[in-house]
């Protein structure tokens, strides 16, 4: 397939070319050509999930293939159906987002193009990569285009701070990352990701440096991830990034953090570190399970609709690492199941708020109360939206949190299914409460719990075609609602969760040209208590969501009670970038230090 | 091989760190982002340093003589366009917070909280 530098070739130079003569073409001409370079990669990537069923793709640039058993001195990609089929979803997300966002954004419209092209450009290269350096380039690349897509409303001052924040707390992640490539490449002198793996495993050493070095980019990517002491800059950045941008943050930019651990967990450590499988587990299983805890009780204390959404995001990504940190095939298939599900229900929710933002010019939950009633469209996709995400029985996210918990439970983690139920139930609970508020209009008029109200967003302040928003908006959350029903895409999903976890046949394949080995053939069961914790986090979260409606009804002391044990929490939350580095040194300390204790 | 350098990068680093959490400045913050970087650098050339190697530049040395790294040397050079394009951002979200605030003390800047 000599057509697979076209997937990241045709965004990345459509972007410049743009650059360079977009300040003289009309805006028209600047979006279609943006439809374009998203979606003409969109077929190609198609072809590659529909072929990759029984091979792997490696694609050597510039023809430097390695003959069998040579040192491998080219760059790869090597395309497996987890890799494909992430680099779709990434496509989808673009193209929607710029079709959205046709005169969404009038001023400058073209730079906003190209940074988006730029951004998906290279989370498809991220993807589809068989090299670290690659890798780290490719992150490097989509955080810088994600910085100044959050800064894009440069006029005002909360996306200013947020891009700031987000800016140096990603930059600092990615260094710690770089500090374990050049570990590794010293152990190994090798950048690709299979030779590594292929040395490390024969070198059979577990020392201090593999752990460093896992410990290192272990935590670099976690930052991207938005794990729990890693995760500040996230409300930040989604509170003032544009609405369409947001869908791609939360729908495939933090996902692929949690990718990127496991990516290089099975290409590279699992031969030398596999032993201690347990341990591994152990620490990201915690970070997983805290990260899950802390998202959904700060989503719950929001009333800026976009920071609500955001922390909600932390939530479930705490859930997918859990689902990563397992480390059994099932449990990776319920992650990738849980990321497409989540991207959509969560797109949607997010295309939603730009809605709000255009058409009634407001964010806050409370300024917002009851005027979302002549928006039935978004009004629809907003409550379709919270249901798949409640994880409802054969619906929205429900494959992906049964395989996680069948898996954790098979393996004696019992408290799996309940940190994920309470991670659904706090975060969907928020959304239903803010749905109903907004546009159904009850509720009471105040939550003394709720953080303070928000400074003043102004609108995007141009005529887009409301009717088109409304209709991706709502598009998207039936489609993570039907996500959730189709047994087959299980099927295929943990098929290529066993190929991505066979660390050995993968090293064949991509030095050896060896083909891809079996593996058994998916098969979806639907176990009884997968479907009693369905049944409990969506009346859970109905029932929360309902209740929280009425809040400041409650008793004094409960709620005096809950604000003092609360407010710790919050004051953490403080939007200082000092803060945020320093948790980040403290977090990479502290799990650094579990790796290098369990680790022996 | 020695254990100095890999010493002396951690130092950069936390240094670096150290600057970012204690800085009352964003342009004196955004340096220190660069002394971190710069640690990556100290950690990469030494990954690839041979006791008594030279340049790795074939043009006017016999091919047998004893080299450094190259790879690693070419890693540092793409690390620093990197650390161009987000230290060019980061000054200008600087200037442009300036524009707002009338300051540049990080502490004064709080739109996000909570």
């Amino acid at each position: 397939m000599t057509i697979i530098p076209f997937v990241i070739a045709v965004p990345l130079l459509v972007a410049a070319a743009l650059a360079v003569v977009g300040k003289w073409l009309p805006n028209r001409i600047a979006d279609v050509s943006g439809f374009v370079a998203a979606g003409a990669p969109i077929v190609l990537v198609a072809l590659l999930v529909t072929r990759t069923a029984h091979r792997m793709f490696v694609y050597w640039f510039g023809g430097w293939k390695p003959e069998r058993g040579q040192f491998p001195l080219g760059i790869a990609f090597a395309i497996d159906r987890v890799g494909a089929g992430f680099a779709l979803l990434v496509l989808v997300l673009l193209t929607a987002a710029l079709v959205y966002s046709w005169r969404y954004l009038e001023e400058e419209h073209y730079l906003f193009v190209v940074l988006m092209l730029l951004f998906g450009g290279a989370m498809v290269g991220f993807v589809l990569t068989g090299d670290i350096f690659n890798m780290f380039v490719f992150f490097e690349l989509m955080s810088v285009a994600a910085f100044a897509l959050t800064a894009y409303k440069v006029e005002e001052a909360s996306p200013l701070q947020g891009s700031f924040n987000f800016a140096v707390s990603n930059t600092i992640g990615a260094f710690l990352v770089l500090f374990g490539i050049a570990l590794l490449y010293g152990r190994t002198g090798s950048l690709n990701l299979a030779e590594i793996g292929h040395r490390l495993t024969q070198d059979g050493r577990h020392d201090g440096l593999v752990v460093v070095a896992f410990g290192l980019i272990t935590c670099g990517f976690l930052v991207k991830a938005a794990m729990v002491p890693f995760h500040f800059w996230l409300p930040d950045a989604h509170a003032a990034a544009p609405a369409p941008v947001c869908v791609l943050f939360s729908g495939v930019m933090v996902e692929l953090g949690v990718y990127a651990v496991a990516r290089i967990y099975w290409t590279v450590f699992e031969g030398v570190l596999g032993s201690f499988e347990h341990s591994i587990t152990d620490v990201l299983l915690g970070v997983g399970a805290v990260t899950a805890v802390v998202g959904a009780v700060m989503c719950g204390m929001q009333r800026h609709l976009k920071r609500l959404l955001a922390y909600s995001t932390i939530a479930h990504a705490g859930c997918f690492l859990i689902g990563v940190a397992l480390l059994t095939p099932d449990a990776l298939a319920g992650a990738a199941l849980y990321v497409l599900a989540h991207a959509f229900a969560k797109g949607s929710l997010f295309f939603a708020c730009g809605i709000l933002l255009v058409a009634r010019d407001g964010i806050d939950e409370f300024k917002l109360q009851g005027k979302g009633r002549g928006l039935p469209l978004t009004a629809g996709a907003w409550f379709v939206a919270s249901l798949a995400l409640a994880s409802p029985p054969f619906l929205g996210t429900f494959t992906g949190h049964a395989f996680i918990d069948d898996s954790a439970s098979a393996d004696g983690y019992w408290w799996v299914p309940v940190v994920l139920a309470f991670a659904t139930i706090g975060s969907t609970a928020a959304i239903f409460r803010s749905g109903l508020r907004v546009f159904a209009g009850i509720g009471e008029h105040d939550d003394p719990l709720l953080s303070e109200q928000p400074p003043e967003s102004k609108g995007p302040g141009e005529r887009p075609s409301l009717t088109m928003m409304q209709l991706i908006t709502l598009a998207f959350a039936l489609v993570g609602l039907a996500i959730g029903a189709l047994t087959p895409l299980a099927e295929r999903v943990q098929e290529a969760a066993h190929h991505f976890v066979d660390h050995v046949n993968y090293v064949q394949v991509v030095l050896d040209h060896a083909p891809l080995a079996a593996v058994p053939p998916g098969e979806w069961k639907t176990t009884t208590s997968s479907l009693v914790w369905a049944l409990v986090t969506l009346f859970g979260s109905a029932l929360v969501g309902f209740a929280s409606l009425y809040r400041a009804r409650a008793p004094r002391a409960v709620n005096d009670f809950m604000a003092r044990a609360l407010g710790p929490l919050r004051a953490a939350h403080s939007g200082h970038i000092a803060d945020y580095i320093a948790w980040i040194t403290f977090g990479t300390a502290v799990i650094g230090g579990l790796f290098a204790i369990t680790i022996r | 091989m020695s254990v100095l350098p890999y010493l002396l990068a951690a130092w950069i680093f936390l240094a670096g760190l150290y600057g970012i959490v204690s800085s009352r400045n964003l342009i004196h913050l955004v340096v220190c982002v660069s002394v971190c970087q710069s640690a990556t650098y100290v950690l990469l050339l030494a990954v690839g340093y041979k006791k008594g190697g030279t340049a790795p530049v074939f043009a006017d040395i016999p091919s047998s003589r004893r080299v450094v790294d190259p790879v690693v040397q070419s890693l540092t050079l793409t690390d620093l366009v990197v650390a161009v394009a987000v230290s060019a951002l980061l000054l200008s979200l600087a200037l442009k917070v300036y524009d707002h605030h009338e300051s540049l003390d990080p502490g004064e800047v709080t739109e996000l909280a909570g």
